[in-house]
């Protein structure tokens, strides 16, 4: 961790937390491997660690249930709701579909912003990963972003770039995306991938997930634009296995 | 006496308040958000008499309404938020010096009697109408969705003002997070009719201005409900031999209940207050225990007993008769658990406790307006464009002092119908644009998902053509929680709309729409 941390940093860690939903839906980021990082970046010197999610369901429900308000503070985390008087308005240069949008202050402003999205299942964009996990931290009608997906979603993440991008797959929604609530639809990987580059990240889960990562739109836009790349056979993947 | 007696005030009046903003999301209250409600006798008595039965809920109202035999109208004077109210708002409008003002008048007593008459008379009938009077009530519902917003808007915008300041901006938000922390709703939605709740709280307590607790003397049932029990109380006022009939009792009795021979008392009017024997200087009067006898009047004479009564048989009739067309009532979403809607009407006192909890999870309940007809006037009713009923909530139901919602279970409340999801396919994204969207599908909590897609290759208005995910609704699976309309993107009418089909209610299920 201390080779994107370094000691007096604002670290900014998003997981998904926008549902009100318990940790075994695998809805949102399981809260022990956000406790986890927030653990390791505390490690490396942060002076602060943030996390935050703008949710979907009230958000003290969702930060409540999802376990991870309570794991994430308990290694000194700040876990702030997201207020609605923070949003700003940037431009998007680069954007082809959104020439702006609404981003969250503290996330523009943190030093690192880590990325931790859970692996599962959507249907509009056939999966949520880190690319579409980012939407977090956009403010107004977030609705609005549906259609035409794959080019707002990539338009997003020209902006916002997470300096790391840490994959949840340790249960992985595979139906029923993105809230769930049938535990029938969950499958335990006890997997986690860390990586520099967001979209070979979101590539590997798409495999992970049995999913054809060329078939998914958004990753081939990113991978157009120049934001990663697709060809995960070209990596070089360092497989750890941790003993429980 | 006083000071014993305001410390009572000013501890129930703190409850009060305390309890109107405990009604919220996570609710573990201990003591439960409706007390006050349930401790209003009338809102018991006329529960009663409107569903027929003794609901459980209603227990703690005939305890107070017991009490009252012996001990007078204490309620009035120790514990009423309203009444405590009143004299508040009197203590920091009026300035000290002034002498105490010429003794109210008596004339309008026999107000709160007929009001209270035409409230029991339908009642009897089967028709709830205290809601309008009842102070315990008038002040639940003022509190809870006007006064509690226009607190919280007053404070974050004071703080949004200091945020402005370029140094101070840091501890503003500081002061953001710390209120959103505990002490304040992340997103306080706004109410219909807040203005006038206010409205009606503010001439109540302008009527201070006329005389003391005008209210209390004049027009409030509740009152004259108790005052009617306390004819035989046992606890009374008494003056003895050393009186020197200086009139200060008279005077200062915020009720007129000193009749002006300074020595007899209405048992009916006095509150118990024991402002006459804090300020009788002989020490010449006292409260004492006699033996029942009655005393005091109720100031209703027979003509005005008779009107009442036609007042309240027409008001329930003209209620009963009033139109309502079926376009109006399928919008009438009721909450999980609400009773069937002719005894769901009957039994709401329409205090928003249920639409105050509410707002602070899924935030659905609104007051409504005319969808159900004049008699439906502030039932809580579901705006799903503003609010969705919340998958995992069932809080409504733990909070409605008289059981008009029932309380389900969450599992139950998960599968319970509230209502049923259409989309409208001149305004949904992928059906008039053919484009992808899918926003509701992603909401929708029914975890096998009440809403599916066909992929289907369709022609755009620009004649392209394009595969695109076209959503419908299964119908079994639907529990009309409206998530999916609150969150479709659509600008202004959503591209999906709830009606009351298949509603279920509770017990037993009846359909409005049918
Ligand atoms: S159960 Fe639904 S209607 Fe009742 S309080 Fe919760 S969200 Fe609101
Ligand atoms: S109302 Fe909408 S979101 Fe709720 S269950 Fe029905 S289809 Fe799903």
């Amino acid at each position: 961790m201390s080779a994107f941390v370094r000691r007096g940093d604002v670290v900014l860690v998003k997981p998904n937390m926008a549902w009100d939903r318990l940790p075994e839906h695998a809805a949102n980021t399981d809260p022990e491997v956000v406790a986890e990082i927030v653990r390791l970046c505390m490690e490396a010197g942060a002076r602060k660690v943030k996390v935050l999610d703008r949710t979907c369901n009230e958000a003290r429900r969702c930060y409540l249930r999802s376990g991870i308000q309570k794991a994430a503070e308990k290694e000194g985390a700040e876990v702030p709701f997201v207020l609605e008087q923070r949003f700003v308005k940037m431009s998007i240069p680069e954007g082809e579909e959104l020439k702006s949008w609404l981003f969250y202050r503290d996330a523009m402003e943190a030093d690192v912003l880590i990325n931790v999205p859970v692996l599962k299942s959507h249907s509009v964009s056939g999966l949520t990963i880190g690319l579409k996990n980012l939407m977090g931290i956009l403010g107004g009608d977030r609705g609005q972003l549906h259609h035409r997906f794959d080019k707002k979603i990539v338009d997003i993440n020209t902006v916002v770039r997470p300096q790391l991008t840490l994959l949840d797959a340790t249960r992985v929604l595979l139906r029923n995306g993105p809230q769930g609530g049938n535990l029938r639809d969950v499958q335990q990987m006890d997997t986690v991938v860390a990586g520099v580059d967001r979209v070979a990240v979101d590539a590997y889960g798409a495999l992970l997930f049995g999913r054809d990562p060329a078939q998914l739109g958004f990753l081939v836009e990113a991978q157009r634009r120049g934001l990663g790349t697709l060809d995960v056979k070209r990596l070089r993947v360092e497989k750890v296995t941790l003993s429980a | 006496m006083r000071t014993a007696r305001r410390i009572s005030q000013v501890f129930f009046l703190l409850s009060f308040l305390w309890l109107v903003w405990r009604t919220t999301y996570p609710y573990d209250s201990l003591i439960p958000a409706d007390l006050f409600l349930r401790a209003s006798a009338l809102v018991a008595v006329t529960t009663i008499l409107t569903s027929r039965s003794l609901v459980p809920q209603v227990l703690l109202g005939l305890l107070v309404l017991a009490l009252t035999v012996p001990l007078g109208r204490a309620f009035c004077g120790w514990v009423c938020p309203l009444g405590t109210t009143l004299e508040v708002v009197r203590k920091v409008s009026s300035s000290k010096r002034k002498a105490p003002r010429k003794t109210p008048s008596t004339r309008w007593r026999w107000g709160k009697f007929a009001i209270l008459v035409g409230i029991l008379v339908s009642a009897v009938l089967g028709t709830q109408l205290l809601w309008p009077f009842d102070p315990v009530v008038l002040l639940t519902r003022t509190a809870s969705v006007a006064l509690y917003p226009l607190f919280t808007a007053a404070v974050s915008g004071l703080l949004g003002l200091v945020a402005r300041v370029p140094f101070l901006e840091g501890a503003a938000y500081r002061g953001y997070a710390l209120l959103y922390s505990a002490w304040f709703p992340l997103k306080q939605p706004p109410f219909h009719l807040v203005e006038l709740f206010f409205v009606l709280l503010v001439l109540i307590l302008a009527l201070e201005k006329a005389s003391r607790r005008f209210w209390c003397r004049n027009l409030c049932p509740l009152g004259a409900l108790l005052g009617f029990f306390s004819q035989f109380r046992v606890l009374h006022r008494e003056v003895d031999e050393n009186c020197s009939a200086c009139g200060l009792c008279k005077a200062r009795c915020r009720m007129n209940a000193v009749e002006d021979d300074y020595v007899t008392t209405s048992a009916v009017e006095c509150i118990a207050c024991g402002e006459c024997v804090s300020v009788c200087a002989p020490r010449a009067t006292h409260y004492a225990l006699r033996k029942p006898v009655r005393s005091g009047t109720v100031d209703l004479d027979r003509r005005r007993f008779i009107g009442a009564t036609v007042a309240g048989v027409a008001t329930v009739g003209l209620l009963g008769v009033g139109f309502v067309d079926r376009g109006r009532r399928a919008s009438v979403i009721r909450p999980p658990g609400a009773l069937p809607e002719a005894d769901f009407l009957d039994r709401c006192i329409r205090c928003q406790e249920c639409v105050k909890v509410c707002s602070s999870t899924g935030g659905c309940l609104q007051p409504s307006l005319w969808e159900s007809g004049l008699v439906g006037l502030w039932t809580p009713v579901a705006r799903p464009r503003e609010g969705y009923c919340e998958y995992n909530c069932n809080l409504c139901g733990q909070v409605c002092p008289t059981g008009a919602i029932h309380r389900l279970p969450l599992e139950v409340k998960q599968l319970t119908k509230i209502g049923l999801a259409f989309f409208d396919k001149s305004r949904c994204i992928p059906w008039y644009r053919g484009e992808d969207c899918l926003v509701c599908e992603e909401h929708c909590p029914v975890p096998d998902k009440a809403i599916r897609f066909d992929e289907h290759t369709v022609r755009r208005p620009d004649g392209s053509e394009a595969l695109v995910k076209l959503p419908y609704v299964v119908e079994e699976l639907c529990i009309g929680c409206g998530i999916c309309v609150t969150k479709c993107p659509v600008v202004g009418q959503g591209g999906i709309f709830l009606t009351s089909a298949n509603e279920q209610r509770w017990p037993g299920s009846e359909s409005l729409s049918q």
